[in-house]
């Protein structure tokens, strides 16, 4: 009887092994390996790494997926564009005015419209769609409500929003920040916060056709109400659960529109190919934080000094790779809203340019003595935390930066890198002393300025504020702040923004750092029609919402 | 009999106090699901949601917790496992059911694989001690498995996947695949499967070879080894039949551990390659304070850890017949 001796085993099995692996290799041909696919139709791919696999669900009020819906496939009522200061672009509404001291806002809806169903939309469905927001009071994110006390149609294609206060700065959130949904649809879904929106009806350029949990492939909508458009027939939105593999699909032309962070850029995209282009549109500040309830912070001097210690350029080149322009302190954000800074200002305390002399000379000056390199105040010595949120790596580089040059003027910084819950848990109910963090901003300076200085949004310490973490409070301020919400005139606006401005000069309640950019990478290969800097036409980054809806109908495929 | 009834016993009071610390630990971290999706979209959310989003996720400022771990315990002997944070608003069971096969396939699979060609390896290489095969094969697989696995894992995506462009270094498939029964996408599966499934090999299967091989030549002086070769019986029997079956004994309750730490997914195979399993669904659960989602996924690996223990234990006692007398 003859035995099947021990070598003959493993060389059977390595056999079938290797049978098994070739005949995958063989009829999987092109496509085992994620690159773009060649075709008839025009398809684009996008690279944005959101950390999870699509759970296939598109509810436009879910902020966890809105971003893969809000602009592709459902649409606002006007568009807002953030790096022109606000200009507005009618959209689903075909104008709107303002009226009774802009106590009432109204809509006139654009007719023809069809949602991908095939049904008529119409004004019946914008004022469904607030309505939802007031009855679910989950959905609203941007808190509409909080400032609305009502909304109604008016004949058969107006819509009006009336006012509980003055908030004129609300029609952003309002006209572009909300998605409008079909009443035929919503109207019997039992609990839309909880719905899963598979199979979404929008009014948008694109609709959902397939979606597994890796991708998600949009095609365009054949009656999407601007003529023509969108140009590109499909897109194609992978899901990503870490930054390295959505880099290199970037990297190696797999994927055309990038939204990612990409260290080292010049080496590991830019020199890849003639295409590829990046651009970094800046929209808000990253700051330092000081809790200003702390009794040694509360000293206005400590706060000047530390705004002068900090060399906001070198922070920038060494942090963010140069990636993000340096801030400054009036906590307007340049190039994006030069228009609004006011130079003179700023001139009067010298910009707060890097001047560690200067620093030291106003602590000696409020008569401060230094003890071991460290300047010992009444109230207590110049030694504190700075909270950050370990996983920014680019955030831990910078304040290891600002931390070297504050000891270098005698005030020690002790940074303590937490995990992203712990760091919010802790920003929100003020249990910090420093701490390094962005507001997210919005179509002008005021939005930031606000969210920074309105003492309404902020809470006391232990409770948690959504904004205004620094807990800032003056009446003056307040006072500013409301006014601009009362008025549409430009005039009173920049009038009451340098006035802010000239708040975080002399107060310095916050420190700003750098300026936080949409990223933004794009190949110019095949597809053209980018939003540049010469056309900043929306704001580029495919999280943008609803933006991307924008970007998307701007682009065209060369032949 | 008495000795299946204590073991299971046993096995029913460790899942108790298992699913209870499983309760407890998450409600121990500070902060809630709300502050976890705004940190999540840095500087995407407006911090005004932050009320919409404690409305949503059902953050209750005041919970009366002992009331909180009754309905807990309810929940989890019907299977009603909540909606996930991350993955809302489907359920955890959903996306659990989703995850688990691509764990189970790629990691359960090597696991197996390895035990195999490792007690095969180490059979063979303490029967012929000294040979060709036993002087290359575990010294090689003794150093890559003393290599860190994610260092050998990034090599292998930098060499096979950018580098020389031969493999698919992320994902369990081509995105542009459709899911199904098809050849294509199976075959897109297990091309996707070899980078990862071959670091897992090289990195674990050093352990199993010399664990096997010292127990074959622990075995070889047996009495009943040489009583089996006096007999005039094939080496090759006497190596299968008396050798390695003895041999393989204290191994198998290490294999059985080793499957039940399957299920925790191997976290950093799929964090570096992308791989759409358990594993990296915990890491995604635990940053993002997704109770419901942590809290299942921390009950199935412990329930497959004291399962596979408990099937080790009566397998032990059904091929050694030394346990089942002492019981």
């Amino acid at each position: 009887m003859r035995h099947i001796g021990p070598s003959r085993v493993v060389a059977l099995f390595a056999a079938a092994a290797l049978a098994i692996v070739a005949t995958a290799f063989s009829s999987s041909a092109s496509t085992f390996k994620s690159t773009a696919k060649a075709a008839a139709t025009s398809s684009l791919t996008i690279s944005n790494e959101s950390g999870t696999t699509w759970t296939c669900g598109f509810n436009p009020f879910n902020a966890t997926v809105n971003s893969l819906s809000f602009g592709t496939i459902y649409e606002e009522l006007t568009f807002v564009n953030v790096l022109k200061s606000g200009a507005a672009t009618p959209w689903l509404a075909s104008s709107y005015a303002w009226g009774n001291g802009n106590k009432t806002l109204t809509f006139a809806i654009r007719s023809g419209v069809k949602w991908s169903d095939g049904q008529p939309f119409s004004a019946k469905d914008v004022v469904f769609t607030f309505k939802l927001l007031k009855k679910y009071p989950a959905l609203d994110l941007n808190a509409v409500w909080s400032v609305l006390s009502s909304v109604s149609q008016v004949g058969s294609n107006k819509v009006v929003f009336t006012f509980s206060t003055s908030a004129v700065p609300y029609f952003y959130y309002i006209a572009d920040q909300t998605p409008i949904v079909p009443e035929h649809i919503w109207a019997s879904i039992k609990n839309p916060v909880v719905y899963n929106d598979a199979t979404p009806v929008g009014t948008g350029p694109y609709t959902m056709a397939k979606c597994s949990p890796e991708d998600i492939e949009y095609l365009k909508n054949a009656h999407y109400w601007q003529p023509g458009l969108p140009k590109i027939d499909e897109v194609y939105y992978p899901s990503f659960t870490s930054n390295e593999p959505a880099n290199e699909l970037l990297a190696t032309g797999g994927a055309q529109w990038g939204s990612q962070f990409i260290p080292s850029i010049q080496n590991y995209y830019l020199s890849k190919s003639k295409n590829y282009h990046i651009w970094f549109p800046p929209v808000a500040n990253v700051s330092i934080f000081i809790n200003l309830t702390n009794p040694v912070l509360s000293q206005l001097p400590v706060r000047e000094a530390m705004a002068y210690a900090v060399d906001r350029p070198k922070v920038s080149e060494l942090g963010e790779y140069g990636y993000e322009p340096a801030s400054n302190q009036t906590d307007i954000v340049e190039p994006t809203f030069t228009n609004w800074y006011d130079s003179s200002a700023s001139k009067t305390y010298d910009g707060y340019t890097y001047d560690p002399a200067k620093a030291i000379s106003i602590l000696k000056k409020a008569g401060y003595k230094e003890k071991n390199g460290v300047f010992q105040t009444p109230k207590g010595p110049l030694s504190f935390t700075i909270d950050n949120i370990g996983g920014y790596s680019d955030w831990v580089a910078s304040v290891s930066v600002i931390e070297t040059e504050l000891s270098a003027v005698g005030i020690s910084i002790t940074p303590d890198n937490l995990a992203a819950n712990v760091f919010f848990a802790n920003l929100y109910t003020g249990k910090y002393q420093l701490a390094y963090n962005s507001e997210t901003g919005g179509p002008s300076p005021y939005y930031e300025l606000r969210q920074l200085l309105y003492s309404k949004n902020s809470a006391p310490i232990g409770t948690a504020a959504a904004t205004n973490w620094e807990r800032y409070s003056n009446p003056k301020t307040d006072a500013l702040i409301e006014q601009y919400g009362a008025t549409t005139n430009p005039m009173t606006q920049k009038s009451i923004v340098d006035q802010l401005e000239q708040v975080m000069l002399s107060d310095v309640p916050v420190i700003p750092m750098t300026e936080e950019v949409d990223w933004y990478q794009y190949d110019t290969a095949t597809i053209g029609g980018w939003a540049t800097p010469a056309d900043p036409f929306a704001q580029p980054a495919a999280y943008n919402i609803p933006d991307i809806g924008v970007m998307l109908l701007h682009l065209y495929p060369k032949s | 009999m008495r000795f299946i009834l204590r073991r299971t016993g046993f096995f029913l009071f460790t899942m108790w106090a298992a699913v209870t610390v499983n309760f407890v630990i998450p409600r121990l971290m500070p902060g809630n699901p709300a502050l976890a999706m705004i940190a999540r979209y840095k500087g995407h959310i407006n911090g005004q949601a932050l009320k919409a989003l404690e409305l949503l996720f059902g953050v209750k400022a005041h919970v009366n917790i002992v009331s909180e771990y009754f309905t807990y315990l309810d929940n989890i002997i019907h299977g009603r496992f909540g909606t996930s944070y991350t993955f809302f608003p489907e359920s955890v069971s959903h996306e659990v059911l989703q995850a688990i096969p691509w764990t189970l396939g790629l990691v359960g699979v090597t696991t197996i694989l390895a035990f195999i060609l490792g007690t095969l390896i180490g059979l063979v290489s303490a029967w012929r001690r000294g040979g060709l095969l036993d002087s290359m094969l575990p010294p090689i697989f003794v150093i890559t498995s003393a290599f860190p696995y994610f260092w050998i894992a990034l090599l292998c995506v930098w060499l096979f996947g950018i580098k020389l462009n031969w493999l698919p270094e992320f994902g369990g498939y081509a995105y542009q695949s459709t899911p199904g029964w098809q050849w294509s996408f199976i075959s897109d599966v297990l091309v996707h499967s070899i980078l990862p499934a071959t670091t897992i090999l090289v990195t674990s299967i050093g352990g199993w070879i010399l664990t096997m091989r010292n127990n074959v030549i622990s075995v070889l002086g047996e009495d009943y080894v040489r009583m089996a070769r006096a007999k005039g019986l094939k080496p090759w029997t006497v190596m299968w039949g008396y050798a390695g079956r003895n041999a393989i004994l204290p191994n198998l309750t290490g294999f059985a551990m080793s499957l039940g730490f399957v299920v925790s997914g191997a976290i950093l195979v799929e964090f570096v390659f992308n791989y759409p399993g358990v594993g990296w669904m915990l890491l995604d659960a635990v940053s993002n304070e997704d109770y419901p989602l942590m809290q299942a996924l921390f009950l199935l690996i412990t329930l497959a850890v004291l399962t596979a223990v408990l099937l080790a234990d009566i397998a032990t006692a059904l091929l050694d017949a030394r346990t089942r007398d002492l019981a």
